[in-house]
């Protein structure tokens, strides 16, 4: 079975960023390409695909099965199957390490907590609503600040306490930021508030789960240092965040698209490829 | 609760001993617990069930009390955060989640939470639940039998129309479904606790319940004067003894009639509630941010007069029921006339919420006020539903205006203090304005 | 398509409910609006009244309402009351409400306050399911029987009610055996289809939905244009569904749903009224007693000492087993509206139940708006996935 080599390649169209990980013959990566989405979830994404595939030196009919995730992952024209981006991260998360247990993942507009058992997803919550806990609370605060997105991180970590942040809501808490810095709190201590917000919203959504280590934390919002400090403290013990947080739903996707072609070819079934075309998708479904 | 050393309004002194034995109802049955006594988990059932759990020496704590204790202590957070970690919809009811929390946690740990304010609540005998008003109080109990084995019962207050009520024999069959049914909840008890009802000391207790809503009642119809000698703030202090029934009705009694004494020498020397002149008077509903009520004195100071506040909290009109033997009948034709006995005035006003919107037409009107402070609910949709339709009928109906302030019974941060007394100045434009509309139209206030 | 003219007819009718009524008014029907399962529909049939359910219109933003009802309740009340506000049930000749769960009951005041129907009678149906319940239940009835004649203009008849519970009995048996088609695998008509046919038939009088239904059973039998056969089967349970949105979002999944446990659906047609000598006694106890929603408070025995959470669990709910031991049920979507109480309640112990026998359950809550079904397939394809029964 393993002695069949088949590359398979995963695709997270997520709300701003599109991941792809192509994996080659003996499912280790080949390729991993991060690229703008572009708008309705779709318009660029042919060209990070087109991108990893350079990377990996391969042709589109090369790849022996494609699974699109995330976001803007219906109607892909170039992915042979979508999986919802819960499953995916599920399976990445196992892959990388398998004594998993509960998974957070944050992104650039979501947050979501999986609950994993025997390498699968058996349960999950998510927030897809309300833009306090997700990436977007950062960003927005960092506009609002004039800061850049990358330094919130490192500048939270060096306060020496912290302000609470009391607004739930991401408009009003803005408020409350300003009107702290003009009281003159330092600005560490109140970004020490803002990660700390984040980190207790996100671990509250997904206490409805019954947490239970090992806790691995990936998205965009696992590179900010100062996050996964919040989260610890959260939780009164260790996470793990992998090398490369931003694509383990891709690399569960590949690793699924891989999962899925050598089974058919060991029941001697044909792997349902579908007819790919490496152009943005024209058609914007409805949900 | 900090030191006010200014004192704005003048608090009753007689409020603090009636507040003193309300705090004692957690202690209480906290005791009773203890002892191997029985103790009920009870909704406020507007005197239905109450008078009869006192009368079988049953402590009585309400979860609904307990939830504003937690969220002004603090303390409500964690327990909202487990409801809602076991699959309850955040939505819901502020109290009934603080109380599946602490509930869940109180089995986890295994006896009362040690962080638990006031004590805590003990693990119940017994569940009492009741229908009225909104159907959280008794879907929450029943969804307590997830963690607790206690027996549930649910009474049922029957809630026509108004129209409906006031059809031939539909008064007397509601008022004998109430009866039958307190009669089945007694052999429900006496079966639970394994003994008989004593009837004698069951009409003795029905007795000094209705005393001692008769001197309540007439407590705060002394606020009618001007000015109003009684401010809301201790009007909420001290109903708890009544709705709740949080202590013996016997010594609630006492109590309230030394606080008629208190209030009706204010009344004869012209005292008010106010340290400031009473430029404003006005009506409070529903539940008040109770974490928050320092609020109420800064308004003190610009004298608005807090004089008259929910419907549901107040006792019934009196009712004389000296020609009906059976105390069971009594209990039925008293919670029915707590909330039927506008209807009669309701219809011929042409109205069809016959109760918590009509009943604010005639509070307006008899304790004269200039204006009402609308308070909705983020998780109390029961407190809410009603409030734009009696906003709407005091403007067209008696020319009085109301301000809007948001809140939640659970979440204290919704409620901006800062933000509602930045509007008074303005609110103040407008009851000017009304009170002139209202001279002129020939209206007596 | 020429075959499906039944089927044709009913999602004419789901579509464009109001152009029926008034055809029924042209035919000099009077119509009257009730609002939920609780109303008692045989009294109106019997006097020759036809009952017209009042729904909402996920289509229409909601303006009007907010001027009556706060923003934080059940939003399907208040685009139902949205709707009547601007006049699109200017046609009903007078309504019905009962105290179903706490919002609709203080709807009904507010409907009555400010819309002034020509006719309006509020049923305050008890909470509990005890004798005295009963027995009150039918007193409130018997009231509503004689505002009924004042409208109607003479006498009920216990012989014409009596025929309209066969009416209405023999209408339920019908769709009981339009549901029955849902059991094989695939089922010969979809939950999206159903459903339409359901609001087709809470727009008719009692006859003339029955032979509608009749055909459409024939149609159903008949027809190779059914739903593909799908690896899972979905029961759903909740809040009301006026609109076949969330159904057909499910079912563009790899899901049929095959069965439901909702009020434009089987909680409203199961099951039938007893043939009583009074036939009010009959009523009064299938409307209270077995109609089976959450706004009823049931358990299994209030005399024990010691509650047996499980034995409660299965007294409330054991019916779910039955529903899905016969339609094959494979998963279970629970639903409910934002803000509604009485499912929001509900919800951990309808999973507790269902876990209790391994049947997997996923809880959405959404918000009677089209714009919030994107965020919703996720949820459920997720679902799908977890129990082995999605598109890999």
């Amino acid at each position: 079975m393993n002695k069949v080599k088949i590359f398979t390649a995963g695709i997270d169209l997520g709300s701003t960023m599109t991941k792809v990980l192509i994996l080659d013959g003996e499912g280790k990566s080949r390729a991993q390409v991060t690229g703008a989405t572009g708008a309705e979830h779709r318009r660029l994404a042919n060209k990070v695909m087109a991108q990893a595939l350079g990377q990996a030196g391969l042709s589109l009919e090369e790849i022996g099965y494609i699974i699109a995730t995330g976001y803007g992952r219906v109607n892909v024209p170039f992915a042979d199957c979508q999986v919802t981006e819960l499953t995916c991260h599920a399976r990445g998360v196992s892959h990388l390490f398998p004594s998993a247990r509960t998974a957070i993942d944050i992104g650039g507009q979501d947050a979501k907590g999986l609950k994993i058992r025997d390498g699968k997803l058996v349960d999950f919550v998510m927030n897809d609503r309300c833009a306090a806990g997700t990436g977007r609370f950062l960003e927005v605060t960092a506009e609002t600040l004039g800061l850049r997105l990358e330094e919130l991180g490192e500048l939270s970590l060096k306060a020496t306490s912290k302000v609470e942040i009391g607004s739930t809501c991401t408009i009003f808490a803005q408020a409350e930021m300003v009107a702290l810095l003009s009281q003159g709190r330092p600005l560490a201590e109140i970004l020490a508030g803002l990660h700390q917000a984040i980190a207790s919203r996100v671990v509250k959504m997904t206490r409805g789960l019954k947490i239970e280590a090992d806790v691995v934390f990936t998205g965009g919002v696992a590179q900010n240092a100062a996050v996964v400090q919040a989260i610890k403290e959260r939780l009164g013990h260790d996470v793990l965040v992998p090398d490369e947080p931003l694509f383990t739903g891709a690399l569960g996707a590949a690793l699924l698209a891989r999962e899925m072609a050598l089974k058919c070819l060991a029941n001697g079934d044909n792997i349902p490829k579908k007819e790919r075309r490496l152009e943005e998708a024209s058609l914007y479904e409805d949900y | 609760m900090a030191t006010e050393k200014k004192r704005p309004i003048n608090r009753l002194k007689t409020m603090y001993p009636l507040r003193a034995l309300i705090d004692g109802m957690y202690q209480r049955a906290l005791t009773a617990s203890r002892a191997g006594q029985p103790v009920a988990w009870c909704m406020v059932n507007w005197w239905q069930g109450d008078p009869i759990l006192k009368a079988m020496d049953v402590a009585t704590v309400y979860p609904e009390d307990y939830g504003a204790v937690c969220a002004a202590f603090g303390a409500a957070q964690a327990y909202l955060e487990g409801a809602e970690a076991d699959g309850f919809p955040a939505h819901m009811c502020g109290y009934a989640r603080n109380c599946l929390g602490y509930t869940a946690r109180m089995i986890e740990v295994g006896e009362i939470p040690p962080e638990a304010p006031m004590g805590g609540m003990p693990q119940p005998s017994l569940l009492l639940a009741s229908g009225a008003l909104c159907d959280a109080r008794y879907k929450w109990f029943q969804a307590l039998g997830r963690y607790l084995d206690a027996p549930l019962w649910v009474l049922e207050l029957p809630h026509p129309g108004v129209k409906e009520a006031l059809m031939v024999g539909a008064g007397e069959g509601n008022i004998n479904f109430i009866a039958q049914q307190l009669g089945e909840f007694i052999s429900f008890l006496e079966k639970l606790l394994g003994r008989r009802m004593d009837w004698d000391r069951l009409d003795k207790t029905v007795d000094n319940t209705m005393e001692m809503n008769r001197w309540w009642h007439r407590v705060n119809e002394l606020r009618r004067a001007r000015p109003c000698p009684m401010h809301s703030r201790d009007f909420w202090s001290s109903m708890p003894a009544s709705l709740y029934m949080a202590a013996d009705p016997g010594e609630t009694t006492e109590l309230y009639r030394q606080m008629y004494d208190e209030i009706k020498s204010r009344v004869d020397n012209k005292i008010g509630a106010l340290k400031a002149p009473e430029r404003y008077r006005l009506a409070f509903l529903e539940l008040p941010p109770w974490h928050s009520l320092g609020f109420f004195n800064q308004l003190a100071e610009r004298g608005w007069n807090f004089v008259i506040e929910s419907w549901a909290y107040h006792p019934p009109q009196p009712l004389d029921l000296d020609r009906v033997s059976d105390p069971l009948e009594r209990l039925a034709r008293y919670s029915y006339h707590w909330l039927t006995g506008y209807y009669p005035k309701a219809n011929e006003a042409g109205e069809r919420w016959g109760y918590f919107a009509y009943p604010y037409l005639e509070y307006v009107r008899d304790y004269q006020c200039d204006g009402v402070v609308l308070h909705p609910l983020l998780s109390c949709r029961t407190a809410t539903n009603h409030l734009m339709m009696v906003r709407d009928r005091l403007m067209k109906k008696l020319k009085v205006p109301s301000l809007v302030i948001e809140g939640d019974i659970v979440d204290l941060k919704l409620f901006d203090p800062a933000r509602a007394l930045s509007q008074a100045e303005a609110f103040e434009e407008t009851m000017d304005h009304y009170k002139k509309l209202r001279k002129e139209a020939g209206f007596g206030w | 398509m020429a075959q499906d003219r039944g089927m044709d007819r009913a999602k004419a009718i789901y579509q464009n409910r109001s152009q029926r009524a008034g055809e029924l008014k042209a035919q000099g029907k009077q119509v009257i609006g009730y609002l939920c399962a609780y109303p008692v529909l045989e009294m109106m049939t019997a006097l020759d009244l036809v009952p017209f359910r009042i729904l909402g219109d996920i289509k229409e933003p909601i303006s009007r309402a907010d001027a009556c009802l706060p923003t934080v309740v059940c939003p399907f009340i208040r685009s139902a009351l949205d709707l009547a506000l601007k006049d699109r049930y200017q046609f009903l000749d007078g309504v019905v409400m009962a105290h179903s769960c706490d919002v609709a009951e203080k709807t009904a005041h507010i409907w009555h306050s400010y819309l002034r129907p020509p006719y309006f009678h509020f049923i305050d149906t008890p909470h509990t399911t005890r004798n005295s319940a009963v027995k009150q239940h039918k007193r409130l009835l018997k009231d509503f029987q004689k505002t009924l004649e004042q409208l109607a203009g003479r006498q009920l008849s216990q012989e014409r009610l009596k025929e309209a519970v066969k009416a209405h009995n023999q209408q339920r048996a019908l769709v009981r055996e339009l549901y029955g088609l849902r059991k094989p695998d695939p089922p010969l008509i979809s939950g999206a289809e159903t459903l339409e046919v359901m609001v087709s038939l809470m727009s008719l009088p009692v006859d003339e939905g029955s032979r509608l239904l009749k055909q459409v059973i024939t149609e159903v039998r008949q027809h190779n244009s059914g739903p593909p056969k799908k690896p899972a089967r979905l029961l759903i349970w909740g809040s009301i569904m006026d609109n076949s949105s969330l159904i057909e979002m499910i079912e563009g999944l790899s899901a049929n749903l095959v069965m439901d446990d909702t009020c434009v659906g089987s909680r409203f047609y199961w099951p039938d009224v007893a043939a009583t000598e009074d036939p009010l006694d009959g009523l009064a106890h299938r409307y209270l007693v077995e109609l089976k929603c959450p706004r009823t408070f049931r358990q299994a025995d209030p005399n024990k000492a010691s509650k047996d959470y499980q034995a409660d669990l299965e007294y409330r709910f054991g019916y779910l087993m039955e529903y899905a031991k016969e339609w094959r049920v494979n998963g279970v979507i629970l639903q409910s509206l934002r803000y509604c109480d009485i499912h929001g309640y509900e919800v951990p112990q309808v999973k507790d139940y269902l876990n209790s026998l391994g049947l997997p359950a996923i809880y959405l809550e959404y918000d009677y708006s089209q714009a919030a079904l994107a965020p919703l397939r996720t949820r459920v394809q997720a679902f799908l996935e977890i129990i082995g029964q999605g598109n890999f």
